[in-house]
């Protein structure tokens, strides 16, 4: 059987990707560096925890859905997932790795479990995944990824709960897969952030810190606040914290913390945590 | 310029996109996520009006949009990540669209970011 090796939380950015695309081509921006240099020892992680499949919780911002219909969950089902053009172009990255193996067996045991997913033969994947993947991973890559995107553009949104539950319900689909695949959910989302409005800019990272230091051992008093509550003390865009909450819920309820960063270099929030598996 | 806010989701400060902002502004985040394609975003340099003419917005809509009034676009209905591409296409960024809802020039909603809150929920003062 297949076996959940670990998870971790991490934010997502427009701007931490195109940041990293400038750096690597020579122009690192200081208040960016911090963020390329605390998650380096994530990269390390994996390397040594050596997963060979992903399973990717996290959230498109209009880049491939649009309103004319936007799913509360769904899953990729698909040998490829390219990248979404957001306005700007595409950044130069291959397309993702898919395994529809992988994405079959996921959506028969989810949705049987009651998770009703819109299924995906074509999605294209924004800054949701882009914005991080290339420096946790070389290009090109070579662990194929099944994602589920989670409606936060348009409320309402999914509740703390049905995220937990979902991931939960990931957790025990993943064990349950025929092969011998090594694991590694992940759950990505922004943390304090607010893009629009007066209050645009607003930073918490007291908030932020809070999330990060309780979400190992004691996410239920998390997924207890009010997304308003997110919201109010860590701006709108903080509500995708939620799906930290998917990553959580696959994994078992004893994990080691192996990693935490935390910095913020602009107008959002950006942490990493990394959680392993006993052996 | 004042630092302070309100722990507050009302606007101005916050746009929480509900479903009736869904509705307002279906037409203009349609617009806005036309662009998310290379050819339509030289259509609409081309002739701007015209491009959102012929994808049913209103007058108050495209005349907004030729304005740069990204505060009056997001209170019609306009999704932040929709009028990010708009904003894109026209050479503007995130930032642009941020200093308006704000009030104050890019330079300096610059200087003043990130906008420090310090409260947990619970810990309220």
């Amino acid at each position: 059987m297949a076996r959940i090796v670990g998870g971790f939380g991490i934010s997502h950015t427009p701007s931490m990707g195109l940041e990293f695309d400038k750096g690597m081509a020579g122009a690192w921006a200081p208040q960016w560096q911090p963020w390329f240099e605390g998650t380096r020892p994530v990269k390390d992680w994996l390397e040594r925890v050596a997963p060979d499949r992903l399973m990717i919780v996290y959230n498109d911002h209009l880049n491939h859905f649009d309103f004319s219909a936007c799913p509360t969950l769904a899953i990729g089902v698909s040998e490829r997932y390219p990248q979404a053009d957001e306005g700007w172009g595409p950044r130069p990255y291959p397309d993702l790795l898919g395994d529809t193996a992988m994405s079959l067996h996921m959506t028969e045991r989810l949705v049987r479990g009651g998770f009703d997913l819109t299924v995906c033969q074509d999605l294209s994947v924004d800054h949701g995944i882009y914005s991080w993947l290339p420096y946790l991973f070389d290009a090109p890559w070579q662990v194929p990824v099944c994602p589920v995107a989670v409606n936060m553009v348009r409320h309402p949104i999914p509740t703390n709960q049905r995220l937990w539950d979902l991931g939960r319900a990931i957790g025990a689909a993943i064990r349950a897969m025929p092969g011998d695949e090594r694991v590694v959910v992940v759950g990505t989302g922004g943390m304090s952030h607010q893009i629009s409005g007066a209050r645009f800019g607003i930073a918490n990272e007291g908030l932020d810190r809070w999330f990060l230091r309780h979400l190992g051992n004691d996410p239920q008093m998390l997924i207890d606040t009010p997304q308003e509550e997110f919201m109010r003390f860590g701006g709108t865009e903080a509500s995708e914290l939620a799906i930290w909450f998917a990553m959580r819920g696959a994994l078992s309820k004893n994990v080691l913390e192996a990693y935490s960063y935390y910095t913020f270099p602009a107008v959002t929030g950006c942490g990493v945590v990394v959680y392993e598996e006993k052996t | 310029m004042s630092n302070s806010m309100a722990l507050t989701l009302d606007p101005p400060g916050t746009f929480v996109y509900t479903a009736e902002m869904a509705l307002k502004g279906h037409r203009l985040t349609a617009f806005g996520l036309s662009l998310r394609q290379a050819q339509n975003r030289e259509a609409f340099l081309a002739d701007e009006a015209g491009y959102m003419r012929r994808h049913g917005l209103s007058d108050a809509d495209i005349a907004h949009v030729l304005a740069r009034d990204w505060t009056a676009l997001i209170a019609a209905g306009g999704h932040l990540q929709s009028m990010l591409k708009v904003a894109a296409t026209v050479g503007q960024n995130l930032w642009h669209i941020g200093a308006h809802n704000a009030g104050m020039t890019v330079e300096e909603l610059m200087a003043i970011c990130p906008r420090r809150i310090s409260a947990v929920p619970g810990e309220e003062s």
